[in-house]
């Protein structure tokens, strides 16, 4: 999205300063990708979450040493006639989470798809993280775990096994995603919507001080 | 990994089944997690479920609004007593629509504004027909099945899974895929079908009235929602330039924040405002829709931003978007009358600037392109392929009823040759290369013929009764 008017220093501060990223969730319909958000958000589940029409946007931080990290988040629809849609939520994305279902071979399939298509046409340094949801059904389980792993590894993303159901994983994949997001000042400068625009540094304003959760 | 691999022909079959079969004849096989496990202590006016309950009075607002829509009720029924007397032009209609359609007449009232009880009757048994088809031969079932599970489940009528309700959408949805295969399913039709399910009084005037709204005129939302979604393009453009013209500040206020237009408006578009005003204030934006068609997106847009216009201004990016996508839904801020008040402005004021609609498209980009619904029981078929591949002539041997809609069909398709429809003997044929499909076809689609050989193939194992009647010949040029 915007340019939030560069980097200002925290002047003089005991707090942590805020990098804030763009991150765009995609995946085949109904593997999760609302509920992921909604666990990892408002850490919430609902087993009959609505289907996502369009997208749906949402913002979380979380804390990492002694920075905070503030996600602007897209939650795409699943269906594959709104994947001409896709780019415009993934334009200027700093990271995306990839989610297919571990009971459903087709959606790791599309998973792949939608890999590929970040890789060519996403920013060049998107962050990428595979999730295969829904592992507290793993006694359907249709895709093996190695298998997404090898496939992670030969393309360089992040990879876990989440539920959003039980909660596991999905915090952390959002951590691990944090943690390998770039963080220079120098880079941040740029700014605007345009590829690769590193988190943008904001200061901790006294109105949105709930937002920030390093304290030092 | 291939024994993981699920066979579409048996996940079809399977979730057909559950469908059919409904609720109570497989109770054993839905697992707790499928239906909402909260207790159903405190529900409204239109079924939707709350965890808190209501307050135990009516307010002294809402109470007004109930007296007044017992007052109005009486009002209506001597209008539909006389409907041609109202419809489509008399101002009385339009003011009353605006005013609010009662609640008990709101299905009535709007499958008369969508002409449902005509359709209904030109294409008699037809409904049946596309579901009989559908149930063995629609795509998009897996699709429609994940996204049933999904809608308004908060509300009483659609709350437990494979409930009557549930199976009534089902059916409604699976019989419009392979009606409409430009469109087929696309996400956000569910809750369409859903909502007019909840007020119209059958299943049959449920799917006639989703075939209205996306093939009428009036309403178009087939352009919303095909390939590419062309419509909305036009319509977020058109947004933009009201915006620019009407509330600048807004306008750079969404630009400073790069928010395009299509990523808030897509919703109110496509769903006409369900989900993103509370569900009252929906219904009025429908009542209107469904008398005035496609504007009334376009006039809402306007006036629901021009309304919170200083709140907006106020915003950062995600506060914006969360108070456009949720906050709104919950408390819009302005009682229900007002709001339609203010939209009848909005209207006024766009019109005199002839802003009220987007200029239409000089494409056919948007519209239907294939025929609707060719779903032809035929007796003897023969599908043959002209010598230079590029012409194939099919004749079938039909019932009756199906030549009209066969005539009717070749409206929308300049591929078929209307002559040749109606003037047409089995023997007129020449053949060059043919396949001959006993007892039944499905000549649907005219540009995929394999597909409508194999769905033949599957059909004839299920139809055995024959009926000659008359012979028509379709001349199907593939371009």
């Amino acid at each position: 999205m915007a340019t939030r008017g560069g980097v200002q220093r925290v002047n003089g501060s005991t707090q942590g300063k805020i990098f804030q990223y763009k991150l765009v969730l995609l995946g085949e319909s109904a593997v999760g990708k609302s509920s992921l958000v909604l666990r990892f958000v408002k850490g919430q589940f609902h087993e009959y979450q609505e289907s996502t029409i369009g997208a749906a946007f949402l913002t979380q931080t979380l804390c990492l040493d002694d920075t905070t990290v503030k996600f602007e988040i897209w939650d795409t629809a699943g269906q594959e006639r709104y994947q001409s849609l896709a780019p415009m939520y993934y334009r200027g994305a700093q990271a995306a989470i990839v989610v297919y279902d571990i009971t459903n071979q087709d959606t790791f399939n599309r998973a792949k798809t939608w890999v590929k298509e970040l890789q060519r046409q996403a920013s060049p340094n998107i962050v990428i993280a595979l999730a295969g949801n829904k592992s507290d059904l793993a006694r359907k389980r249709a895709v093996e775990m190695e298998q997404a792993q090898v496939y992670a590894e030969e393309n360089n993303l992040l990879f876990m096994e989440t539920s959003a159901k039980t909660a596991m994983n999905v915090n952390e994949i959002f951590l691990e995603i944090a943690k390998k997001l770039p963080k220079s000042d120098q880079s941040s400068a740029g700014g605007g919507s345009g590829s690769g625009r590193p988190g943008v540094d904001l200061t901790q304003s006294s109105q949105n001080t709930s937002s920030g959760c390093c304290k030092s | 990994m291939d024994e993981h691999r699920i066979d579409p022909d048996e996940e079809r079959r399977t979730i057909v089944e559950r469908y059919t079969k409904g609720r109570e004849k497989i109770r054993d096989q839905i697992g707790d997690w499928e239906d909402p496990q909260n207790l159903v202590l405190f529900t409204d006016r239109y079924g939707f479920i709350h965890d808190q309950q209501l307050p135990p009075r009516l307010s002294k607002h809402e109470a007004k609004v109930r007296q007044k829509e017992i007052s109005r009720t009486s009002k209506w029924l001597k209008m539909l007593e006389q409907w041609d007397k109202y419809f489509p032009n008399s101002e009385k209609l339009r003011k009353r629509v605006y005013k609010g359609i009662p609640n008990s007449l709101r299905g009535e009232v709007w499958t008369r504004l969508m002409e449902v009880p005509q359709v209904k009757k030109e294409q008699e048994g037809r409904y049946q027909e596309l579901l009989d088809y559908g149930l063995y031969n629609s795509k998009d079932i897996r699709q429609i099945d994940l996204d049933i599970n999904r809608t308004f489940r908060n509300n009483d009528m659609f709350r437990d899974r494979f409930n009557a309700k549930q199976q009534e959408l089902f059916r409604i949805l699976v019989a419009y895929s392979v009606y409409n295969k430009e469109i087929g399913y696309t996400q956000g039709m569910s809750q369409i079908a859903a909502l007019l399910l909840m007020y119209t009084s059958n299943e049959e005037d449920a799917f006639w009235s989703l075939d209205r709204l996306m093939s009428g005129e009036k309403y178009a939302m087939h352009g919303f929602f095909i390939d590419g979604f062309p419509k909305l393009q036009r319509f977020a453009d058109h947004h933009d330039k009201i915006l620019k013209k009407f509330l600048p500040r807004v306008y750079k206020h969404f630009k400073k924040f790069d928010i395009n237009a299509t990523l808030y408006t897509l919703k109110w578009f496509f769903q006409c405002f369900l989900d993103r005003v509370p569900f009252s204030l929906t219904l009025r934006i429908w009542d209107c829709f469904m008398l005035d068609g496609e504007m009334i997106l376009t006039c809402f847009s306007y006036t629901l931003l021009k309304l919170h216009k200083r709140s907006i201004l106020d915003k950062s990016m995600e506060d914006l978007i969360s108070f456009l996508q949720i906050d709104l839904e919950k408390d819009f801020g302005y009682l229900d009358d007002q709001a339609i008040r203010e939209l009848q402005i909005a209207i006024n004021e766009l019109r005199k600037q002839k802003m009220e609609s987007p200029a239409k498209t000089n494409t056919d980009a948007e519209k239907p392109t294939r025929p609707f619904g060719m779903l032809l029981q035929a007796d003897n078929v023969s599908i043959m392929t002209g010598t230079d591949d590029r012409s194939i002539a099919g004749s079938i041997n039909l019932k009756n009823s199906d030549s009209v809609s066969l005539a009717q069909t070749s409206r929308t398709s300049s591929e078929v040759d209307q002559n040749e429809l109606e003037n047409t003997e089995l023997d007129d044929v020449e053949v060059n290369d043919f396949c001959k499909i006993q007892r039944s076809c499905s000549i649907y689609d005219n540009v995929d013929i394999n597909e409508s050989i194999e769905a033949a193939k599957r059909l004839s194992e299920l139809t055995t009764n024959s009926d000659q009647r008359g012979f028509f010949k379709l001349q199907i040029t593939l371009s």
